[in-house]
Protein backbone atom coordinates (compact mmCIF):
# COMPACT_ATOMS: atom_id res chain seq x y z
CA UNK A 1 0.00 0.00 0.00
CA UNK A 2 2.57 2.45 1.22
CA UNK A 3 4.76 1.34 -1.74
CA UNK A 4 1.70 2.63 -4.36
CA UNK A 5 1.37 5.69 -2.66
CA UNK A 6 5.09 6.06 -3.19
CA UNK A 7 5.23 5.15 -7.07
CA UNK A 8 2.52 7.77 -7.26
CA UNK A 9 4.69 10.16 -5.40
CA UNK A 10 7.56 9.22 -8.56
CA UNK A 11 9.60 7.15 -6.23
CA UNK A 12 11.75 5.63 -8.20
CA UNK A 13 13.11 3.17 -5.73
CA UNK A 14 9.70 2.00 -4.13
CA UNK A 15 8.99 0.87 -7.50
CA UNK A 16 12.01 -1.27 -7.55
CA UNK A 17 10.84 -2.42 -4.64
CA UNK A 18 7.50 -3.23 -5.79
CA UNK A 19 9.28 -5.68 -8.73
CA UNK A 20 11.28 -7.43 -6.57
CA UNK A 21 8.79 -8.33 -4.48
CA UNK A 22 6.48 -9.79 -7.00
CA UNK A 23 8.69 -9.95 -10.30
CA UNK A 24 8.73 -13.64 -9.71
CA UNK A 25 4.63 -14.50 -8.97
CA UNK A 26 3.76 -12.35 -11.90
CA UNK A 27 6.40 -13.57 -14.20
CA UNK A 28 5.44 -16.79 -13.24
CA UNK A 29 1.89 -16.14 -14.43
CA UNK A 30 2.77 -14.24 -17.84
CA UNK A 31 5.01 -17.42 -18.57
CA UNK A 32 2.02 -19.46 -17.63
CA UNK A 33 0.05 -17.57 -20.00
CA UNK A 34 2.04 -17.32 -22.81
CA UNK A 35 4.64 -19.69 -22.46
CA UNK A 36 6.95 -17.45 -24.51
CA UNK A 37 9.95 -16.09 -22.00
CA UNK A 38 10.61 -12.86 -24.44
CA UNK A 39 7.06 -11.98 -24.56
CA UNK A 40 6.58 -12.66 -20.63
CA UNK A 41 9.11 -10.18 -20.21
CA UNK A 42 7.88 -7.88 -22.46
CA UNK A 43 4.54 -7.70 -20.52
CA UNK A 44 6.46 -7.90 -17.52
CA UNK A 45 7.68 -4.57 -18.52
CA UNK A 46 4.88 -3.20 -19.45
CA UNK A 47 3.26 -4.23 -16.33
CA UNK A 48 5.20 -2.26 -14.16
CA UNK A 49 5.57 1.11 -16.28
CA UNK A 50 1.53 1.21 -15.92
CA UNK A 51 2.02 0.28 -12.28
CA UNK A 52 4.39 3.62 -12.43
CA UNK A 53 2.12 5.34 -14.93
CA UNK A 54 -1.19 4.80 -12.91
CA UNK A 55 0.19 4.19 -9.39
CA UNK A 56 -2.73 7.19 -8.97
CA UNK A 57 -5.66 5.38 -9.51
CA UNK A 58 -5.13 2.56 -6.98
CA UNK A 59 -7.67 2.61 -4.95
CA UNK A 60 -7.24 1.06 -1.67
CA UNK A 61 -11.27 0.94 -0.49
CA UNK A 62 -11.70 -0.94 -3.88
CA UNK A 63 -9.36 -4.21 -3.36
CA UNK A 64 -5.90 -5.21 -2.05
CA UNK A 65 -2.67 -3.77 -4.03
CA UNK A 66 -2.23 -8.13 -5.04
CA UNK A 67 -5.07 -8.07 -6.97
CA UNK A 68 -4.96 -4.90 -8.68
CA UNK A 69 -1.61 -5.77 -9.71
CA UNK A 70 -1.91 -9.53 -10.56
CA UNK A 71 -5.26 -8.41 -12.21
CA UNK A 72 -3.46 -5.44 -14.33
CA UNK A 73 -0.59 -8.35 -15.43
CA UNK A 74 -2.75 -11.38 -15.81
CA UNK A 75 -5.39 -9.19 -18.14
CA UNK A 76 -2.23 -7.56 -20.22
CA UNK A 77 -0.82 -11.33 -20.43
CA UNK A 78 -4.32 -12.68 -21.83
CA UNK A 79 -4.43 -9.58 -24.28
CA UNK A 80 -0.99 -10.28 -25.51
CA UNK A 81 -2.07 -14.07 -25.97
CA UNK A 82 -4.83 -13.19 -27.80
CA UNK A 83 -3.49 -10.34 -30.06
CA UNK A 84 -0.45 -13.10 -30.66
CA UNK A 85 -3.41 -15.99 -30.99
CA UNK A 86 -0.82 -18.16 -30.42
CA UNK A 87 -2.62 -21.18 -29.34
CA UNK A 88 0.34 -23.24 -29.97
CA UNK A 89 1.86 -23.05 -26.55
CA UNK A 90 2.60 -26.46 -24.65
CA UNK A 91 -0.30 -27.23 -22.03
CA UNK A 92 1.51 -29.65 -19.95
CA UNK A 93 3.63 -27.12 -17.60
CA UNK A 94 5.98 -30.12 -17.16
CA UNK A 95 7.66 -29.67 -20.23
CA UNK A 96 8.52 -25.59 -20.53
CA UNK A 97 11.90 -25.00 -20.13
CA UNK A 98 11.16 -21.93 -17.29
CA UNK A 99 10.65 -24.52 -14.79
CA UNK A 100 14.51 -25.46 -14.12
CA UNK A 101 14.71 -21.28 -14.06
CA UNK A 102 12.45 -21.01 -10.85
CA UNK A 103 14.28 -18.44 -8.52
CA UNK A 104 14.94 -18.38 -5.09
CA UNK A 105 12.55 -16.77 -4.22
CA UNK A 106 10.13 -19.31 -5.48
CA UNK A 107 11.29 -21.55 -2.12
CA UNK A 108 10.37 -18.22 -0.07
CA UNK A 109 8.04 -19.42 2.64
CA UNK A 110 5.48 -16.77 2.52
CA UNK A 111 5.18 -17.43 -1.36
CA UNK A 112 5.16 -21.64 -0.77
CA UNK A 113 2.57 -20.55 1.81
CA UNK A 114 0.23 -18.51 -0.45
CA UNK A 115 1.10 -21.61 -3.02
CA UNK A 116 -0.31 -24.47 -0.42
CA UNK A 117 -3.71 -22.57 0.45
CA UNK A 118 -4.63 -22.60 -3.37
CA UNK A 119 -3.48 -25.62 -4.56
CA UNK A 120 -4.95 -27.42 -1.58
CA UNK A 121 -8.34 -25.32 -1.84
CA UNK A 122 -7.94 -26.28 -5.81
CA UNK A 123 -7.53 -30.04 -5.00
CA UNK A 124 -10.87 -30.20 -3.25
CA UNK A 125 -12.59 -28.79 -6.48
CA UNK A 126 -14.08 -31.63 -8.81
CA UNK A 127 -12.30 -31.53 -11.79
CA UNK A 128 -15.06 -30.45 -13.58
CA UNK A 129 -15.30 -27.02 -11.71
CA UNK A 130 -11.57 -26.88 -11.78
CA UNK A 131 -11.03 -27.16 -15.31
CA UNK A 132 -13.23 -24.21 -16.83
CA UNK A 133 -11.54 -22.11 -14.22
CA UNK A 134 -8.21 -22.46 -15.13
CA UNK A 135 -8.88 -22.82 -18.80
CA UNK A 136 -10.24 -19.47 -17.80
CA UNK A 137 -7.48 -17.63 -16.34
CA UNK A 138 -4.66 -19.14 -17.61
CA UNK A 139 -5.69 -19.41 -21.55
CA UNK A 140 -7.95 -15.94 -21.13
CA UNK A 141 -11.11 -18.53 -23.05
CA UNK A 142 -14.49 -17.27 -22.70
CA UNK A 143 -17.60 -19.25 -21.07
CA UNK A 144 -18.53 -20.43 -24.73
CA UNK A 145 -14.83 -21.37 -25.78
CA UNK A 146 -14.66 -23.10 -22.95
CA UNK A 147 -17.71 -25.01 -23.78
CA UNK A 148 -16.53 -26.20 -27.33
CA UNK A 149 -13.06 -27.21 -25.74
CA UNK A 150 -14.63 -29.00 -23.12
CA UNK A 151 -17.76 -30.27 -25.47
CA UNK A 152 -19.99 -29.34 -22.60
CA UNK A 153 -23.04 -27.52 -22.72
CA UNK A 154 -22.66 -23.68 -22.52
CA UNK A 155 -25.25 -23.45 -19.19
CA UNK A 156 -23.29 -26.45 -17.55
CA UNK A 157 -19.95 -24.39 -18.11
CA UNK A 158 -21.34 -21.27 -16.42
CA UNK A 159 -22.96 -23.15 -13.71
CA UNK A 160 -19.38 -25.26 -12.89
CA UNK A 161 -17.52 -21.67 -13.16
CA UNK A 162 -19.44 -19.78 -11.07
CA UNK A 163 -19.50 -22.86 -8.39
CA UNK A 164 -16.00 -23.43 -8.54
CA UNK A 165 -15.45 -19.79 -7.99
CA UNK A 166 -17.34 -19.58 -4.85
CA UNK A 167 -16.13 -23.27 -3.37
CA UNK A 168 -12.86 -21.47 -3.83
CA UNK A 169 -14.22 -18.11 -1.89
CA UNK A 170 -15.37 -20.39 0.45
CA UNK A 171 -12.25 -22.13 1.19
CA UNK A 172 -10.04 -19.40 1.69
CA UNK A 173 -12.24 -17.05 3.19
CA UNK A 174 -9.79 -15.73 5.91
CA UNK A 175 -6.72 -16.12 4.20
CA UNK A 176 -6.90 -13.14 2.69
CA UNK A 177 -4.37 -11.62 4.31
CA UNK A 178 -2.05 -13.53 2.76
CA UNK A 179 -2.46 -12.32 -0.68
CA UNK A 180 -2.20 -8.53 0.98
CA UNK A 181 1.46 -6.79 1.06
CA UNK B 1 -32.08 -8.52 -17.24
CA UNK B 2 -32.69 -7.81 -13.76
CA UNK B 3 -30.06 -7.48 -10.93
CA UNK B 4 -29.80 -11.04 -10.18
CA UNK B 5 -29.48 -11.75 -14.09
CA UNK B 6 -25.93 -9.57 -13.71
CA UNK B 7 -24.93 -10.89 -10.55
CA UNK B 8 -24.61 -14.21 -11.65
CA UNK B 9 -22.56 -12.91 -14.59
CA UNK B 10 -20.09 -11.47 -11.83
CA UNK B 11 -17.78 -14.25 -10.93
CA UNK B 12 -17.14 -15.13 -15.18
CA UNK B 13 -16.92 -11.47 -15.70
CA UNK B 14 -13.53 -11.77 -12.60
CA UNK B 15 -12.35 -14.38 -15.03
CA UNK B 16 -12.66 -12.06 -18.04
CA UNK B 17 -14.59 -15.53 -19.27
CA UNK B 18 -17.99 -13.38 -20.87
CA UNK B 19 -18.83 -13.10 -24.36
CA UNK B 20 -18.09 -10.15 -25.78
CA UNK B 21 -22.19 -9.07 -25.81
CA UNK B 22 -22.53 -9.79 -22.29
CA UNK B 23 -19.43 -7.68 -20.95
CA UNK B 24 -20.51 -5.00 -22.86
CA UNK B 25 -24.62 -5.74 -20.97
CA UNK B 26 -22.55 -6.10 -17.18
CA UNK B 27 -20.49 -3.07 -17.50
CA UNK B 28 -23.34 -0.66 -18.14
CA UNK B 29 -25.10 -2.35 -15.50
CA UNK B 30 -22.24 -1.66 -13.24
CA UNK B 31 -22.30 1.81 -13.82
CA UNK B 32 -25.28 2.59 -12.31
CA UNK B 33 -24.79 -0.26 -9.84
CA UNK B 34 -22.72 -0.13 -6.70
CA UNK B 35 -23.61 -3.44 -5.05
CA UNK B 36 -22.58 -5.45 -8.08
CA UNK B 37 -19.14 -3.25 -8.45
CA UNK B 38 -18.15 -4.49 -4.57
CA UNK B 39 -19.05 -8.08 -5.39
CA UNK B 40 -17.26 -7.80 -8.54
CA UNK B 41 -14.09 -6.46 -6.77
CA UNK B 42 -14.66 -9.38 -4.37
CA UNK B 43 -14.61 -11.92 -6.97
CA UNK B 44 -11.45 -10.00 -8.31
CA UNK B 45 -9.89 -10.61 -5.45
CA UNK B 46 -10.21 -14.67 -5.25
CA UNK B 47 -9.93 -15.20 -8.95
CA UNK B 48 -6.25 -13.00 -8.20
CA UNK B 49 -5.12 -16.03 -5.92
CA UNK B 50 -5.23 -18.43 -8.82
CA UNK B 51 -2.07 -16.25 -9.94
CA UNK B 52 -0.03 -18.01 -7.29
CA UNK B 53 -0.83 -21.45 -8.95
CA UNK B 54 1.23 -20.82 -11.72
CA UNK B 55 5.34 -21.88 -11.35
CA UNK B 56 7.31 -19.18 -9.92
CA UNK B 57 9.69 -17.93 -12.80
CA UNK B 58 12.75 -15.56 -12.13
CA UNK B 59 12.77 -12.81 -15.14
CA UNK B 60 15.84 -11.74 -16.72
CA UNK B 61 17.77 -8.64 -15.14
CA UNK B 62 17.15 -7.04 -18.53
CA UNK B 63 13.68 -6.28 -17.30
CA UNK B 64 14.33 -4.53 -14.00
CA UNK B 65 16.77 -2.61 -15.94
CA UNK B 66 14.70 -1.56 -19.27
CA UNK B 67 12.41 -0.73 -16.55
CA UNK B 68 14.05 1.34 -14.45
CA UNK B 69 15.99 3.16 -17.56
CA UNK B 70 12.65 4.11 -18.94
CA UNK B 71 11.33 5.54 -15.31
CA UNK B 72 14.41 7.48 -15.16
CA UNK B 73 13.93 8.75 -18.77
CA UNK B 74 10.34 9.87 -17.55
CA UNK B 75 11.08 11.08 -14.89
CA UNK B 76 14.19 13.30 -16.60
CA UNK B 77 10.71 14.78 -19.09
CA UNK B 78 7.98 14.42 -16.56
CA UNK B 79 5.18 16.37 -19.16
CA UNK B 80 5.21 13.45 -21.88
CA UNK B 81 4.03 11.09 -18.98
CA UNK B 82 0.23 10.18 -19.13
CA UNK B 83 -0.64 10.24 -15.68
CA UNK B 84 -4.76 10.65 -15.79
CA UNK B 85 -7.14 7.96 -16.90
CA UNK B 86 -7.90 7.83 -20.53
CA UNK B 87 -11.29 9.93 -20.97
CA UNK B 88 -9.79 13.13 -18.97
CA UNK B 89 -6.72 12.87 -21.31
CA UNK B 90 -8.73 12.66 -24.06
CA UNK B 91 -10.90 15.84 -23.26
CA UNK B 92 -7.62 17.33 -22.02
CA UNK B 93 -5.96 16.90 -25.52
CA UNK B 94 -8.71 18.33 -27.13
CA UNK B 95 -8.40 20.80 -25.04
CA UNK B 96 -4.65 21.40 -25.49
CA UNK B 97 -5.33 20.03 -29.28
CA UNK B 98 -7.65 23.68 -29.28
CA UNK B 99 -5.18 25.71 -27.80
CA UNK B 100 -2.24 25.04 -30.00
CA UNK B 101 -4.63 25.40 -32.81
CA UNK B 102 -5.87 28.95 -31.51
CA UNK B 103 -1.70 29.73 -30.61
CA UNK B 104 -0.76 28.60 -34.30
CA UNK B 105 -3.74 30.70 -35.78
CA UNK B 106 -2.93 33.80 -33.41
CA UNK B 107 0.66 32.97 -34.44
CA UNK B 108 -0.32 32.91 -38.51
CA UNK B 109 -2.12 36.01 -38.50
CA UNK B 110 0.76 37.97 -36.74
CA UNK B 111 3.11 36.90 -38.87
CA UNK B 112 1.16 37.66 -41.38
CA UNK B 113 0.10 40.96 -40.57
CA UNK B 114 4.08 41.78 -39.82
CA UNK B 115 4.50 40.67 -43.77
CA UNK B 116 2.28 42.53 -44.86
CA UNK B 117 3.45 45.01 -43.18
CA UNK B 118 6.56 45.16 -43.74
CA UNK B 119 5.55 44.75 -47.67
CA UNK B 120 3.60 47.63 -47.27
CA UNK B 121 6.45 49.75 -45.50
CA UNK B 122 9.18 48.97 -48.12
CA UNK B 123 6.35 49.81 -51.17
CA UNK B 124 5.98 53.28 -49.82
CA UNK B 125 9.66 53.29 -49.29
CA UNK B 126 10.57 52.16 -52.61
CA UNK B 127 7.97 54.54 -53.67
CA UNK B 128 9.26 57.85 -51.87
CA UNK B 129 12.95 56.89 -53.52
CA UNK B 130 11.52 56.41 -56.53
CA UNK B 131 9.73 59.93 -56.27
CA UNK B 132 12.72 61.13 -54.63
CA UNK B 133 14.96 59.95 -57.30
CA UNK B 134 12.10 61.57 -60.12
CA UNK B 135 11.93 64.66 -58.78
CA UNK B 136 15.73 65.46 -58.12
CA UNK B 137 16.03 63.84 -61.93
CA UNK B 138 13.66 66.34 -63.55
CA UNK B 139 15.13 69.43 -61.63
CA UNK B 140 16.04 71.60 -64.33
CA UNK B 141 19.99 70.98 -64.81
CA UNK B 142 19.77 67.62 -63.64
CA UNK B 143 21.61 64.81 -65.24
CA UNK B 144 20.71 61.21 -65.28
CA UNK B 145 22.81 58.06 -66.07
CA UNK B 146 23.08 54.56 -66.18
CA UNK B 147 25.10 51.76 -64.44
CA UNK B 148 25.77 48.46 -65.59
CA UNK B 149 26.77 45.33 -63.84
CA UNK B 150 30.27 43.98 -64.53
CA UNK B 151 31.98 40.85 -63.79
CA UNK B 152 30.48 39.60 -60.38
CA UNK B 153 27.95 42.59 -60.63
CA UNK B 154 26.64 40.92 -63.96
CA UNK B 155 22.84 41.23 -63.91
CA UNK B 156 22.76 44.57 -61.65
CA UNK B 157 22.07 48.02 -63.10
CA UNK B 158 21.88 51.16 -61.42
CA UNK B 159 20.54 54.90 -62.09
CA UNK B 160 22.48 57.40 -60.80
CA UNK B 161 21.27 61.51 -60.67
CA UNK B 162 22.27 64.63 -59.87
CA UNK B 163 21.45 68.11 -60.10
CA UNK B 164 23.86 71.15 -60.62
CA UNK B 165 24.81 71.48 -56.72
CA UNK B 166 25.85 67.72 -56.75
CA UNK B 167 23.13 66.61 -54.99
CA UNK B 168 23.06 62.78 -55.87
CA UNK B 169 21.24 59.77 -55.78
CA UNK B 170 21.84 55.97 -56.61
CA UNK B 171 19.24 53.52 -56.96
CA UNK B 172 20.73 50.06 -57.90
CA UNK B 173 18.75 46.83 -58.86
CA UNK B 174 19.89 43.35 -58.46
CA UNK B 175 23.26 43.52 -56.80
CA UNK B 176 24.23 40.50 -55.00
CA UNK B 177 24.44 40.25 -50.88
CA UNK B 178 27.00 41.60 -49.14
CA UNK B 179 28.81 39.57 -46.96
CA UNK B 180 29.50 40.10 -43.38
CA UNK B 181 31.97 43.51 -42.66
CA UNK B 182 31.57 44.60 -46.56
CA UNK B 183 29.75 47.54 -48.48
CA UNK B 184 28.89 48.62 -51.32
CA UNK B 185 30.88 51.88 -52.35
CA UNK B 186 30.55 54.74 -54.65
CA UNK B 187 33.23 56.33 -56.32
CA UNK B 188 33.50 59.44 -58.76
CA UNK B 189 36.28 58.79 -61.38
CA UNK B 190 37.81 61.65 -63.50
CA UNK B 191 40.05 61.55 -66.42
CA UNK B 192 43.01 59.80 -65.17
CA UNK B 193 42.76 61.11 -61.83
CA UNK B 194 42.57 58.53 -58.92
CA UNK B 195 38.72 57.91 -58.37
CA UNK B 196 36.98 60.06 -55.42
CA UNK B 197 35.16 58.11 -52.76
CA UNK B 198 31.29 58.33 -52.58
CA UNK B 199 29.62 56.73 -49.73
CA UNK B 200 28.81 53.41 -49.10
CA UNK B 201 25.73 51.23 -49.15
CA UNK B 202 24.08 47.88 -48.36
CA UNK B 203 21.30 46.19 -50.33
CA UNK B 204 18.09 44.71 -49.10
CA UNK B 205 17.31 41.13 -49.71
CA UNK B 206 15.80 41.67 -52.67
CA UNK B 207 19.49 43.01 -54.06
CA UNK B 208 17.76 46.65 -54.22
CA UNK B 209 20.06 49.45 -52.91
CA UNK B 210 19.88 53.21 -52.05
CA UNK B 211 22.86 55.84 -51.52
CA UNK B 212 22.06 59.63 -51.24
CA UNK B 213 25.52 61.84 -51.79
CA UNK B 214 27.17 64.94 -52.33
CA UNK B 215 29.40 64.61 -55.06
CA UNK B 216 32.96 65.99 -55.76
CA UNK B 217 32.91 69.57 -57.66
CA UNK B 218 35.77 68.02 -59.70
CA UNK B 219 33.03 65.35 -61.19
CA UNK B 220 30.00 67.58 -61.93
CA UNK B 221 30.96 68.35 -65.27
CA UNK B 222 32.70 64.98 -66.10
CA UNK B 223 32.81 61.65 -64.34
CA UNK B 224 32.37 57.87 -64.50
CA UNK B 225 30.68 56.72 -61.88
CA UNK B 226 31.25 53.12 -60.12
CA UNK B 227 30.24 51.04 -57.26
CA UNK B 228 32.79 48.66 -55.52
CA UNK B 229 32.70 46.01 -52.97
CA UNK B 230 34.88 47.34 -49.76
CA UNK B 231 35.07 46.90 -46.10
CA UNK B 232 31.99 48.26 -44.26
CA UNK B 233 33.21 51.66 -42.92
CA UNK B 234 34.47 52.41 -46.36
CA UNK B 235 38.07 53.01 -48.43
CA UNK B 236 39.89 56.20 -49.71
CA UNK B 237 41.37 54.26 -52.57
CA UNK B 238 38.82 51.26 -54.07
CA UNK B 239 40.42 47.92 -53.26
CA UNK B 240 37.97 46.16 -54.37
CA UNK B 241 36.21 44.15 -57.51
CA UNK B 242 34.07 46.98 -59.72
CA UNK B 243 30.32 45.45 -59.43
CA UNK B 244 28.66 48.67 -61.26
CA UNK B 245 29.98 50.98 -63.32
CA UNK B 246 28.54 54.09 -66.20
CA UNK B 247 30.13 54.05 -69.50
CA UNK B 248 29.22 57.05 -70.48
CA UNK B 249 30.81 59.87 -69.60
CA UNK B 250 28.49 62.15 -68.31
Amino acid sequence: MELLKAIAARDEAALAQLYDRYRVILFGLLMRILNNREEAEDVLQEVFLQVWRKAEDFDEERGRPFTWLVTLGRSRGIDRLRTLASRERVAEAGARDAVEEISDAASDAFRSEQRGLVNKALAQLPDEQKRPLMLAYFDGLTQSEIAMRLDAPLGTVKTRMRTGLMTLRELLAGQGESFGF
Amino acid sequence: MVHEDYKEMIPARALSALDAAEERALNEHLENCDQCRKELEDWQATAATLAVVADPVEPSPKVRERILSEVRKELATPEVIPFRSTSRNVWRSFGSLGAMAAVVLLTALIVGLIVIWRENRAIKEELARTREFVQLATTPGAKTNELKGVDLGAGATAKFAYDKTGHAMLMADNLPSVPRGKAYQLWFIVGKNPPMPGKTFSPDSAGNGVVIDQMPKEALDSAIFAITLEPEGGVDKPTGQIYLRSFEVN
